[in-house]
């Protein structure tokens, strides 16, 4: 078969030398990429290898699992747990329409919070997990581990997280712990905290913060460019943190917690109780009612929560134990007697007639009894807390003698606990009511601040060092609430050794006579603190009710009526075993009315399972509890805050 | 017709054939490594659908082999409406796919048209200038047929969104301006067409992420995660091959899968990861004697169809090797062409193949008159 060039047959010479043209073309092209590619691989070749390196090289942090917090006996208060995250990568997110609302089902969440949550971040930041869930459950972590494969950019994690055991029970010595504040991350001390990291903010959590901390871990591994690790280069251990061994008796801070719970188990009466060991400080019992949940913190706590915690009204967050302040009302008695014998103002069986009121000047002062108590001497004046005696003590002793005294027995100023929230209370003098106010003292004041109203303001923690002194012959403590540090793998440290804070400037004897009489409180058939009595434990009280507004306006009321915000606090402080105490005993219960009644009861559980305890028998169902110390016979009541002015 | 007599077989161009062989076997195994990270079990689905398309591409070759080329040339209008027809037909029944309308599917086949419609305007355009001899062509205006003949398809394929394919097959179609007698003040008025031309498609035929991958070449810097991400990973790849390379399937920057589109794109950034420099110039090297060979063919040629035929043939495997080489080593914007023989594509790899076979048939009858 021939063919015919439709055009005669030969090549045209001008298309041949053109050709040429194209042969210059192909190889100046290829000159130059041979030349860039020897730029690149030789000339930038070992800056560009440095940069493949780092490319696929990530740092990964593993957060050190913080120390646990033991009780006395070794129980854990707070340990750690494994909390499973789920994170977004968003650049790595494809088909953003279907994987928010299918990980939105598999993690109970909402899809528009996840996608709102990753945003659309530009830059860099398109390659930063994003957290779509710090805390995960099981199931759902499981749902979301099945599914990964088809929800490209979604990875999840395990980190260790602080648990709270018992939620609330000890939440306000145990503190909280949050992200770091940027304020914070400035300063030296936190130097290697890095941003989002988890810190001790109050309590034992920030007291102890370096010590329970331990040191973040971390791994060289391999990344593909969807950030999945597909080979670990190096990894160090986190190591974990150190523990904690708390001076807290668990059982006793639980029985007395569950105390203010009583009545009614979902509105807690507002409280305190603080029990110690009055021969070393060891603090047992430190609780604060109504508490909060400190596992609510650690993730960082939810807005909505927050504000609720903080706009109630009944003050979850305040810790009545050390910073609440109140007037201690009788319990002050106690103190001014051992005063007023010190100075020889009360000779053996001296005897004041109290009719139920007391004249100074002008002004009358009632007793709290109106008939009055008749002929008392110092321990009726005691048991049945005869406001006329004290009136008349509290004249003779002066203000600033009886400021000298409660000041020795470390009232009005804190107790060295160690706790950034405690408050100093306030004994007033002469000369602070001078500075403060710019006005002199008035002797009616002193009449009022001898039965422990007035200006007077304590805290349980500190009333309860009072009266662990009392009790033990005059020894002021340094309450303790740290007994020993432990290491990882929980090996004793080092343990923390006893303080002591001061003398009470009492002698012994006198203080033996008023310890003698405070078993009356208890024991005496008229006796207003019976309801703290435990079978066969000798028990030393007393009882105490702190005005809060003046009784003028409730006098004529029943109780019923007083609206709650104005009723009395009601107050206990009690040591026992009375004649060789281990331990003392304050409860406060804010508005409680009477302390005989509100207060008591409350200071004979946490006895009622020290002894049991001690004796080595287990601890009882709360069950038990009720009967052994709510079916004695009623207690008299007392209302000793009766003070009216002319 | 479809048969190669004797003297044809004597003259076949062993050497072009040879040169194809190494290109392909040096395409495949690097494939392999691109293809590698996402394999789950040795060889991934994409490397065993390449090897079907080299089956399928090797029956191309042949094909084109087989009929005489100037048969062709009776062929080239009808070849020249079947390709328009198949560009047409993607535009009504292919589905959209990444935003690009580009592939006809039959049952497991997929076929990009517009890769093989280069081909069609290629043949088309060489036979209009092989009768309208170029050496006498003198004004703009004479160019109006060729110009209508580009201008269709390409418009076709602009239509699908296609627009690497698109400015492909302007510039293979104006390579054979070259041979034109065009005065230099004349193709200042074409220049400011183009301009205003580029200027329109800047404003209404590109997509954002289009008008940023060429912004990103302008200034890599701009955004380095975002799109400049690919050239910024894709340099950082060919880089860090040093002179001697990491070694097959040990690159980093592609196991890890840090390159964008390694199988297609930026398959070429594979090879100079993992064969570093001394690979990369090799590979270059075939390509350029390929080229080279190629217009060593058409200007033995003994008619002004072959020539044509020949250079446009060297057009359709330069320019697309020139670009996606450019793109990758930084030095062009990132515009998605596919490297010939290289790049993960059965359309591609079947028009490379068909393309080299017209080669081969034009070398072969060389001596034909």
């Amino acid at each position: 078969m021939s063919v015919q060039g439709n055009l005669g047959s030969g090549l045209e010479p001008h298309i041949e030398r053109r050709v040429l043209w194209l042969f210059v073309a192909v190889v100046a092209a290829f000159s130059l990429f041979a030349l860039r590619l020897f730029h690149l691989q030789v000339i930038q070749g070992e800056a560009l290898r440095l940069r493949s390196e780092s490319n696929r090289i990530r740092i990964v942090r593993l957060e050190a699992p913080r120390g646990k917090i033991l009780d006395r006996e070794g129980r854990e208060i707070a340990t750690t747990r494994a909390a499973f995250s789920v994170q977004a990568i968003p650049a790595e997110v494809r088909r953003p329409e279907t994987t928010w609302p299918v990980l939105a089902r598999l993690m109970d969440g909402d899809a528009r919070e996840l996608r709102d949550r990753v945003g659309a971040p530009t830059g860099r930041s398109r390659f930063q997990p994003v957290d779509l869930s710090s805390d995960l459950s099981r199931d759902a972590l499981a749902r979301v581990e099945a599914h990964r494969y088809g929800l490209p950019g979604i990875t999840t994690d395990v980190r260790p997280r602080r648990l709270y055991v018992d939620g609330g029970l000890a939440s306000h010595l145990l503190g909280t712990l949050g992200e770091i504040r940027e304020e914070q991350l400035a300063t030296r001390e936190f130097a290697d905290y890095r941003a989002g990291d988890v810190v001790g903010l109050t309590g034992v959590e920030a007291l102890f913060e370096s010590h329970l901390r331990g040191r973040a871990g971390g791994r060289n591994v391999v990344v593909d460019v969807a950030g999945r690790e597909v080979e670990v280069l190096e990894e160090v251990e986190p190591r974990p943190g150190g523990g904690l061994a708390l001076t807290l008796d668990w059982d006793l801070q639980r029985v007395a917690y569950e105390g203010f719970a009583r009545e009614d188990p979902a509105r807690p009466a507002a409280g305190a109780v603080v029990a110690l060991d009055p021969r070393n400080g060891d603090v047992l019992v430190l609780v604060s009612s109504p508490a909060y949940d400190p596992n609510a913190f650690v993730g960082g706590i939810d807005v909505g929560l927050w504000r609720s915690l903080s706009e109630d009204q009944r003050r979850p967050l305040h810790d009545r134990a050390l910073s609440g302040q109140y007037p201690p009302g009788s319990t002050y008695k106690p103190f001014v007697a051992a005063a007023a014998l010190e100075e020889g103002l009360i000779g053996p069986g001296q005897r004041v007639f109290c009719p139920g009121h007391w004249r100074l000047g002008r002004r009358t002062y009632r007793c709290w009894k109106r008939p009055g108590h008749g002929s008392v001497d110092l321990a009726r004046a005691l048991i049945e807390s005869c406001d006329v005696f004290f009136y008349e003590a509290g004249r003779k002793l002066g203000i600033d003698r009886i400021a000298y005294f409660a000041r020795g027995f470390g009232l009005g100023r804190r107790t060295g606990i160690g706790l950034p929230q405690e408050k100093e209370g306030l004994v007033p003098t002469t000369a602070w009511k001078l500075a403060k106010r710019g006005e002199p003292w008035v002797e009616g004041e002193t009449i009022s601040a001898a039965i422990g109203q007035g200006f007077n303001l304590v805290t349980p923690l500190q009333l309860v060092v009072a009266t662990a002194a009392l009790a033990n012959g005059g020894v002021q403590v340094q309450p303790r609430i740290v007994l020993h540090t432990t290491d990882r793998d929980g090996r004793v440290l080092e343990a923390t050794t006893p303080e002591v804070r001061g003398k009470v400037p009492v002698s012994a004897a006198h203080l033996e006579r008023v310890r003698d009489i405070l078993i009356g409180v208890v024991e005496d058939p008229r006796g207003t603190g019976r309801a703290a009595r435990v079978q066969g434990l000798e028990v030393a009280g007393k009882t105490g009710t702190a005005q809060v507004v003046g009784l003028a306006h409730t006098e004529d009321l029943d109780e019923g009526e007083v609206r709650e915000t104005h009723r009395d606090h009601a107050w206990f402080i009690a040591f026992a075993p009375a004649r060789a105490p281990e331990i003392a005993v304050v409860v406060l219960v804010e508005h409680g009315g009477h302390g005989s009644s509100a207060a008591a009861p409350i200071a004979g559980r946490v006895l009622r399972l020290w002894w049991d305890k001690r004796q080595g028998i287990a601890p009882a169902p709360d069950a038990g509890l009720v009967t052994a110390t709510g079916g004695g016979a009623p207690a008299p009541q007392e209302g000793e805050a009766a003070l009216a002015e002319d | 017709m479809l048969r190669i007599d004797r003297r044809s077989a004597q003259n076949f161009d062993w050497l072009l054939l040879g040169l194809t062989i190494l290109l392909v076997g040096l395409g495949l195994g690097n494939l392999f490594s691109a293809t590698y990270a996402s394999a789950s079990d040795g060889m991934a689905p994409e490397m065993r659908r390449q090897l079907t398309a080299l089956g399928l591409g090797a029956v191309a070759l042949v094909v084109a082999v087989t009929i005489d080329y100037r048969h062709l040339e009776r062929l080239a209008v009808p070849l020249y409406a079947g390709t328009l027809l198949l560009l047409v037909s993607t535009l009504v029944l292919a589905p959209v796919i990444r935003g690009s309308q580009g592939w006809l599917v039959f049952g497991p086949l997929r076929l990009q048209p517009s890769e093989l419609a280069r081909i069609g305007v290629v043949v088309v355009l060489a036979r209009w200038f092989a009768r309208n001899p170029p050496g006498q062509i003198r004004l703009l205006r004479e160019l109006w047929v060729p110009a209508v003949l580009v201008a269709l398809p390409v418009g076709l394929i602009v239509l699908q969104r296609d627009m690497g394919v698109a400015l492909l097959t302007l510039l293979v179609a104006s390579s054979f301006l070259v041979f034109v007698r065009i005065p230099v003040r004349a193709w200042a008025v074409v220049a400011a067409l183009g301009v205003a031309v580029l200027a329109g498609l800047w404003r209404f035929g590109l997509k954002d992420y289009q008008r940023s991958r060429i912004l990103d070449f302008l200034d890599p810097g701009r955004d380095p995660l975002a799109s400049g991400y690919q050239v910024i990973q894709s340099t950082i790849a060919v880089g860090s091959g040093g002179l001697f390379g990491k070694g097959w399937l040990e690159g980093t920057q592609t196991q890890l899968r840090f390159l964008p589109t390694q199988h297609t794109d930026f398959v070429f950034s594979v090879l100079a990861e993992e064969w570093g420099l001394l690979g990369s110039l090799l590979v270059l090297g075939l390509f350029v004697a390929l080229l080279l060979w190629g217009l060593v063919i058409a200007r033995n040629s003994k008619d002004n169809f072959g020539a044509l035929l020949a250079v446009g043939c060297v057009a359709l495997l330069f320019w697309p090797a020139c670009i996606n080489v450019a793109m990758v080593i930084g030095l062009a914007p990132v515009i998605g062409v596919p490297l010939p023989l290289f790049s993960y594509g059965g359309s591609g790899l079947l028009a490379s193949l068909a393309t080299i076979g017209l080669l081969l048939n034009v070398s072969m009858r060389r001596y034909m008159f």
